[in-house]
Parts: C-alpha cells; structure tokens; sequence
C-alpha cells in the first residue's frame, strides 16, 4: 500500500505565493502515520490534495492498492434535524450494526445517541464524526485535527482502538499535538516552517498500541527531534 | 401580539387624524366623523370584512404557488451549468421589472377574473421568493456536506435539504415576508381592474371620495395581514421547533 504525491506545484486562486513547488512525498501503508507541523504551514492543504479534493497546478498523486481515499477533520457536522443514531443509522451498512454499537460504548457515545448533534459537547461531536467514517468502506483515512476537542485519556484510548482495529488501513493522522504524534505513529512527516516547500523531513514514531506505553525520555527524544525538524526554515 | 401591534398603530393614526380634522376644523367631506368610521368598522363591517377574507385566500394561494415556483426554479438553477446561470441572469434582470406595470397586460389578456389576481399576486412575491431561494440552495454547507460528498451520499435531495436546514432562520423570514407582498399584490390587482376583493372596494370607495371607506379598508387588510404572517410565523416556529428536536 502506497500514496505517492509527486512533483506537486499548489497555489490558491486568491494567493500570490504557491504553498508547494515540485514537493514530492511517498507514503507507505499499512499503519498509523502523521503529519506534523506549525499551524498554517500546508498539512490541510496537503491532505485536501491527496484525497483529490483540490487539484494541484502541476504533478499527481499515484496509488498503489488504495481503492478509496476518506478525509474527516474536525469541524464537521451532521443534518440538525437527525439524532445521532438516526443519522448514523442511515450511513451505515446494516452488516456494521455490531461494529456500530462495539464503537459507540468504546467512545463513549451510548448515552448520547437518542441526542441531537447540536446538543453533544464539542468532543462528543469530534468523536460522533469520526466513528461514522469508520464504518465506511475505505483504504486510506485521512484524520486533519479530528480529535482536536477531545480530552486527552479519551483520545489516547480512542487512537490505541483504531490501530488495533483496523490494522490493515492506512491512517494518516494531521496533529499539532507534538507528544501524541510522536506516541502513537509508525512514521512521522514534518513540514517545516516557511512557504514554498519542496521536501518533507521524515521521522520514525514509537507507534505505540495501546499496550506497553512507551519510556518518558524516548518520547521526550523524539518530541525534540520533531519540533527541531519543524522549527527549520526551508532554503 | 402583531395584531395588537397593528390596532394600536392604526388607531392612533385615526386618532391623529381626528385631531387633525378639528384641529384645523376641516369639512366631514375631506375627513369623515369618527362615528361614521365607527360605524362602517363595527356596524358594516361585512362589507370590508368578506372581501379583504377574499382578497387573503387569493393572496394565500398566490404566495403558495409563488412558494412552489421559486422552489422548483432555485432547485434546478442552484449548479453551475450554463442553464442554471442564464436563470440567475434571467431572474435578476426580470425582478427590477415592476409587475404592477405588466398588471394591465394580465388583465387584458385573461379578463378581470379570479386568475388575474392569483398571476399577479404570485408574480409580486415570487422574485423575492426566488432570489433568496436561489442564494440559499447555492451556498455550500462544506461542514455538513463534506461527509456525503466523501461516501458519494450527496444526492440533489440530501443537499437542498441540509441547505434548507442550515438557513431556515432565513427561509421563515423571506416567507413571512413576502407573505405581505402577496397580499400587496393582490390588492394592487384588484384596484386596477378586479370585480372582487378590498382592493376593488378600495377602488370603489376613490371613485365615491369615501375616505370612511378608505379608512375602514385599511382596517380589515391590517387585520388580515397581520393574522396571515402570525399563522405563517407560528408555523415556521413550529416546523423549527420539530426539526431541531
């Protein structure tokens, strides 16, 4: 399982400065991988790329066994008029029912599925929209920010479960959650400061399953090799 | 409470008037008594009451069919495709076009009868209707929508649903709104060439320099619209209500 984005030039129609010239980066799957960077510096734009909801001014991005690429990010709702079930009810294949409701008590969801998505706190809405695309059908999903607001032992447990899960996906996971990043992926791709980039740092992560929790002064290692990375100015 | 609302003002404008009237010691021929408004409102009150009824349930389906169209044209021209730009461009250029001047044309060519005044009502509200229609079935709701686009679900349904949804603040208002343009309408039909409704009594009252009559209409249209756009409001809080759990 691979996803190649190559010699990709971006610009957005209302900027002068493009965000990638000629930036090539290969990503290979199975596993949990991340993408970490400053705020503002193309991880959005970049996953908006590889699952083709923009079009790059220039180059492509090649697929090997990925059938179905899936991006969710965080500020997504769902139809006010539906509660959660019902909504998740009707996009959800019946043959998921059983994962379905494995996944609503695992995220801590059952008490709040009669409720309307309006009335769930801003984790509960972050967790709600994340299980749903779980259950779709897809290769590669593509998580920009989506557990931004939940607290932290929920999300821990929450990542832990989808990579024991559904080991045979590819996650790419857009965190500005330095430690977390560094906790749970397999590999790590830092965007460093600035504009117009070409290249990508890579990094190895703990990959962390939930299972033995990884020794303090390796995590805080590989937390001050991540935030070197992307503290450098491109050339 | 928006009738109340109306009573007040309209009788205080009454008032006004009256203090005008004496004030200035004007003829009861360019003002009429209080007493003899008093009796057309309470005593012939049938002869205001039944046709503004009438003008209301012609003003009523006009603004339904208005409804119907502006929904059935904002649906299909809410894509980028040429037809549905060249509706826009249509829909814009043809609502600065006042109906009332295109009125006399209705009524020659389909009579003084009840059809006139249901085209013209609906035409009045319609572009409204329709601009605002258009502006909400064309604006993306990208935080909603992004999942049904993701898992191929965003059927042209789901879409103006979720659209609906998200501006039915906007929809209530426009609906209420022109809820009174219809009636506008209407009225404005019957005045220039009806045989039915407030609007021809109106016209009936001019001929006769019956500002009583004048005055007692404006009563009953008051009372009319206002009980029309509070059962429209009261729906649109009900369906809001019901929708948002």
């Amino acid at each position: 399982m691979r996803l190649l984005a190559k010699d990709i030039t971006f610009k957005y129609k209302d900027s002068d400065q493009s965000i990638f010239e000629n930036f090539t980066l290969s990503i290979n799957g199975p596993g949990f991988i991340s993408i970490f960077g400053f705020s503002g510096c193309g991880k959005s734009t970049l996953a908006r790329i590889i699952s083709g909801e923009l079009s790059p001014k220039k180059g492509q991005v090649c697929l090997e066994s990925v059938q179905k690429i899936l991006l969710s990010y965080n500020t997504e709702r769902i139809p006010g008029w539906y509660s959660v079930e019902t909504h998740l009810r009707s996009v959800i294949e019946k043959e998921r029912e059983g994962e379905l409701k494995w996944l609503l008590k695992e995220f801590g969801l059952w008490d709040v599925i009669k409720k309307r998505f309006s009335r769930l706190s801003m984790g509960q809405k972050n967790r709600v929209n994340l299980l749903r695309y779980l259950l779709q059908d897809f290769d590669c999903l593509i998580l920009d920010e989506v557990l931004a607001n939940v607290d932290e032992p929920s999300r821990n447990h929450i990542l832990s479960l989808i990579k024991k899960r559904y080991p045979e996906k590819l996650f790419i996971y857009i965190s500005h959650n330095v430690e977390e990043v560094c906790i749970f992926s397999k590999e790590i791709v830092v965007f460093p400061r600035g504009i117009r980039l070409k290249t990508l740092k890579k990094m190895k992560g703990l990959d962390f399953n939930g299972e033995r929790f990884p020794e303090r002064e390796l995590l805080k290692k590989k937390v001050m090799e991540a935030i070197g990375l992307a503290s450098i100015m491109p050339q | 409470m928006r009738i109340f609302q109306f009573l007040a003002i309209f009788f205080i404008a009454i008032f006004a008037l009256m203090g005008l009237k004496y004030g200035l010691g004007l003829s009861n021929y360019l003002i009429p008594p209080f007493s003899e408004i008093w009796v057309l409102i309470f005593k012939k009150y049938y002869l205001f009451l039944y046709p503004s009824l009438n003008t209301l349930y012609v003003a009523f389906l006009g603004h339904l069919l208005a409804i119907f169209l502006a929904v059935t044209v904002a649906f299909f021209a809410r894509t980028g495709s040429i037809f549905a730009n060249l509706i826009k461009t249509a829909a814009y250029n043809l609502q600065s076009y006042p109906v009332v001047a295109v009125a006399p044309i209705v009524f020659i060519f389909l009579g003084d009868g009840l059809f006139s005044r249901l085209l013209i009502a609906t035409l009045i509200c319609y572009f409204p209707l329709l601009l605002s229609f258009l502006g909400i079935f064309s604006e993306p709701v990208k935080d909603v929508e992004h999942f049904f686009k993701q898992t191929n679900r965003l059927d042209s349904l789901t879409q103006v649903l979720i659209r609906c949804y998200e501006n039915l603040d906007k929809i209530i208002t426009v609906i209420s709104g022109s809820g009174t343009l219809a009636m506008v309408g209407t009225i404005v039909a019957e005045f220039l060439a009806a045989t039915n409704g407030i609007g021809y009594v109106i016209r009936k009252a001019l001929y006769q320099n019956n500002l009583a009559a004048i005055l007692s209409s404006l009563l009953f249209i008051g009372l009319c619209s206002s009980l029309y756009l509070s059962v429209v409001e009261f729906l649109g809080a009900g369906i809001k209500k019901r929708l948002s759990g």
